[in-house]
C-alpha cells in the first residue's frame, strides 16, 4: 500500500453512530414489547409480555421507545439538512445514499454474479444498493409504522385530526399498517441487515463500524471501490 | 328389607352430626347427593337430580336450606305447595319465567328475595324481555351466566363463569352460537372482532385495564345498542368510552363497532390485501437475495479460493 493512504477511513462520525445506536435499541425494544400484542392467542405471548413487566408496562415501554425512535428520526433529518446546508456534506454521485439508476444496474449485475452468469461483481460507491435499501426501509417504516403508531398511541387526540368520512375505516387501516409493516420490518432486519452486516464471512459476528465508525482502507477498496477511488485515487 | 337398610344408611349421617348444618338440607342431600342422572318430570322436562354436596357447601349459597329457593316443596318430599302459600311476588315472577325455567320456575324466581335490584334491572334488559315478554327460552337468565345455582362462586373466584377471565367466553356461549345469531339477527363474529381488537388483545394478554364485554355493555341491565338507555347507544358512547379515554369525541367513538372484517368495509380490507402483497414481495426479494449471495460466497470460497477483488490494478 502506498504511503499517504491511512490504514482506516472514518465512515460514520460520532453523531451518526449515536443516531444508529438509538435507532436499533428502540427498534429491538419495540419489536420485543410489541410482538406479543400481535399474537396474543399464542401461549408464549403472555410469557414474553411478562418479561417486560406485564402488558401495562410493556405498553409504556413500547410508547416511550416509539417516541424516542421518532425523535431520533427527526434529529437525523434535521442533521442531514444542517450538514447539507453548511456544505459539510456534499451530494456526489459516488457517495450519495439517494437511489440512482446505477443501483438498479448494480443489482442486476450482482444477481448475475450470484448465479454465475457474470464473472465480475459490480463496483459500489460509498453506499451499495444493499445499503440504500437498508437505509430507505427505515424511512418507509417511520412513515408507515411511526405515524400509525403515533395515532394509535393517542387515539382520542388523533380522532380530532381525522375527517369524519374516514372514521369508519381509518382505525382498521392504522392497525393493519402498524402491525403488518412491523412484521415486515422485523423480517427485513433479520434477513437483510443481519446477513449483510453480521453473518457475512468477513463480517461475522458483526462489522465493528457501528462502534468505531471506521473501516479499514483495505476493506474499503473491496467493498466501496468507487468511494476509495474518489478519496485516495490521486495518492496511489 | 334391603331398601330399608339403604335408607337407614343414607340417613345415618343425620344421627352422627346433630345440629351441624340444616337438618332440611341434610334430609334433601341424603338422597340427592347420591342420586345420579336425570328424571322426567310431569311436563316432559328432564331434571338433573344430583347435587354435589361438597361443591354445594363451598358455594356462596352453601349455608341455605334447599326450601329457601325450592319453595314449592315445603312439605317433604315433593308435594308442591299451593300457590297461595308462595310469596306473592315470587309466584308472579315465576309465572313470567316459565318459558325459561321449565323445571322449577319458582326456584329461579326466588333469587329476587335477596337480589331484588339486580333482578329488576334484568327484567327490563334485552335478555330479560326476551324471556318475559317474548316468552322465549333463549336469552340469558341468572343461571346461563352464573352457572348452576347450587355451585355459584363469587365473581372473584377463577371458577366463576362471570369472573373477569371467563366473562368473554361466557357471553360467547350465546353470541357465537349460530342458531341464536340467525334467530335474533345477531352477528356470530362479535366475539371474534373483539378478540382481534386492541381491547381484546390486551385482555388476552392479561392487561388489568382492558375492557371486557360488560365494561361497555353492562351486565344484568344490558340493553340493545339502539335503546337510548344502552351505554353503547350513539348518544351515550362519548360518556362510556370517556371512562377510559377522557375527551372521547363523536369521531373517536366510531372506532369500535364489532362489524365483520371483509368486503363490506372495503378500504381496510383491500388495503390489507395490498400490504400482504407488498409484504410477500419484499420477503421474497430479501430472502432470495440473501440466499443467492450466501450461495455465491460459499462457491467463491470453495471453488475460486479467493476474495473477489474490486478494481483490478
Amino acid at each position: 500500500m502506498n504511503k499517504g493512504i491511512p490504514a482506516e477511513y472514518t465512515r460514520f462520525n460520532v453523531t451518526e453512530r449515536i443516531q444508529h445506536v438509538i435507532m436499533f435499541v428502540t427498534f429491538l425494544l419495540l419489536s420485543f414489547t410489541g410482538w406479543a400484542l400481535k399474537y396474543p392467542e399464542v401461549e408464549n405471548s403472555r410469557w414474553l409480555v411478562n418479561l417486560w413487566g406485564g402488558p401495562r408496562m410493556a405498553g409504556i415501554i413500547h410508547r416511550a421507545a416509539g417516541i424516542t425512535m421518532l425523535l431520533d428520526f427527526v434529529w437525523h433529518v434535521a442533521y442531514l439538512g444542517y450538514m447539507l446546508a453548511t456544505g459539510k456534506m456534499k451530494l456526489r454521485m459516488k457517495t450519495t445514499i439517494i437511489p440512482l439508476p446505477k443501483d438498479v444496474v448494480d443489482m442486476v449485475k450482482n444477481m448475475l454474479y450470484f448465479v454465475g452468469l457474470s464473472k465480475t461483481k459490480p463496483q459500489f460507491g460509498r453506499f451499495s444498493y444493499i445499503h440504500k435499501f437498508d437505509y430507505w426501509a427505515v424511512f418507509w417504516g417511520m412513515g408507515i409504522i411511526g405515524l400509525s403508531g403515533l395515532f394509535l398511541a393517542f387515539p382520542v387526540q388523533a380522532a380530532y385530526i381525522f375527517p369524519s368520512w374516514s372514521v369508519n375505516w381509518i382505525w382498521e387501516v392504522l392497525f393493519v399498517m402498524h402491525s403488518d409493516e412491523a412484521l415486515l420490518a422485523i423480517v427485513f432486519i433479520l434477513f437483510w441487515h443481519f446477513y449483510n452486516e453480521h453473518l457475512k464471512y468477513n463480517k461475522f459476528p458483526m462489522s465493528m463500524t457501528w462502534i468505531t465508525g471506521k473501516i479499514s482502507t483495505e476493506d474499503m477498496k473491496h467493498e466501496h471501490p468507487l468511494e476509495y477511488e474518489l478519496e485516495f485515487g490521486d495518492k496511489k | 328389607m334391603r331398601r330399608c337398610l339403604i335408607v337407614a344408611f343414607l340417613l345415618f349421617p343425620l344421627l352422627c352430626l346433630p345440629g351441624s348444618g340444616s337438618a332440611d338440607t341434610f334430609t334433601c342431600l341424603a338422597c340427592h347427593s347420591a342420586m345420579k342422572g336425570k328424571i322426567r318430570a310431569d311436563n316432559n322436562v328432564l331434571i338433573d337430580v344430583n347435587v354435589d354436596s361438597d361443591k354445594y357447601e363451598g358455594s356462596v349459597h352453601g349455608g341455605f336450606d334447599c326450601i329457601m329457593c325450592h319453595k314449592q316443596f315445603q312439605s317433604n318430599p315433593h308435594n308442591p305447595a299451593k300457590a297461595g302459600n308462595l310469596p306473592r311476588n315470587i309466584a308472579a315472577l315465576s309465572g313470567k319465567l316459565s318459558s325459561k325455567a321449565k323445571a322449577d320456575p319458582v326456584a329461579l324466581a326466588a333469587c329476587v328475595e335477596c337480589h331484588d335490584e339486580v333482578y329488576k334491572g334484568w327484567q327490563d334488559s334485552a335478555h330479560g324481555k326476551n324471556i318475559i315478554d317474548k316468552r322465549q327460552a333463549d336469552g340469558a337468565g341468572c343461571l346461563d351466566c352464573h352457572g348452576s345455582p347450587h355451585y355459584i362462586t363469587p365473581k372473584t373466584a377463577a371458577t366463576s363463569m362471570v369472573n373477569r377471565k371467563n366473562i368473554v367466553k361466557t357471553c360467547g356461549e350465546c353470541h357465537e352460537n349460530e342458531r341464536i345469531a340467525s334467530k335474533y339477527n345477531l352477528g356470530t363474529h362479535i366475539i371474534e372482532r373483539y378478540t382481534e381488537s386492541f381491547h381484546g388483545k390486551k385482555f388476552a394478554l392479561g392487561h388489568p385495564n382492558a375492557p371486557t364485554c360488560i365494561s361497555c355493555h353492562r351486565s344484568h341491565d344490558i340493553k340493545k345498542w339502539d335503546d337510548p338507555d344502552s351505554p353503547v347507544a350513539w348518544e351515550n358512547r362519548t360518556v362510556t368510552c370517556g371512562k377510559c379515554h377522557p375527551g372521547a369525541s363523536k369521531k373517536f367513538v366510531a372506532a369500535i363497532t364489532h362489524k365483520p372484517y371483509g368486503k363490506d368495509n372495503p378500504i381496510p380490507y383491500y388495503f390489507e390485501k395490498g400490504l400482504i402483497v407488498l409484504l410477500f414481495g419484499v420477503f421474497a426479494f430479501v430472502v432470495g437475495h440473501v440466499i443467492l449471495e450466501a450461495f455465491s460466497e460459499i462457491r467463491d470460497f470453495v471453488f475460486r479460493n479467493k476474495k473477489e477483488d474490486g478494481p483490478h490494478e
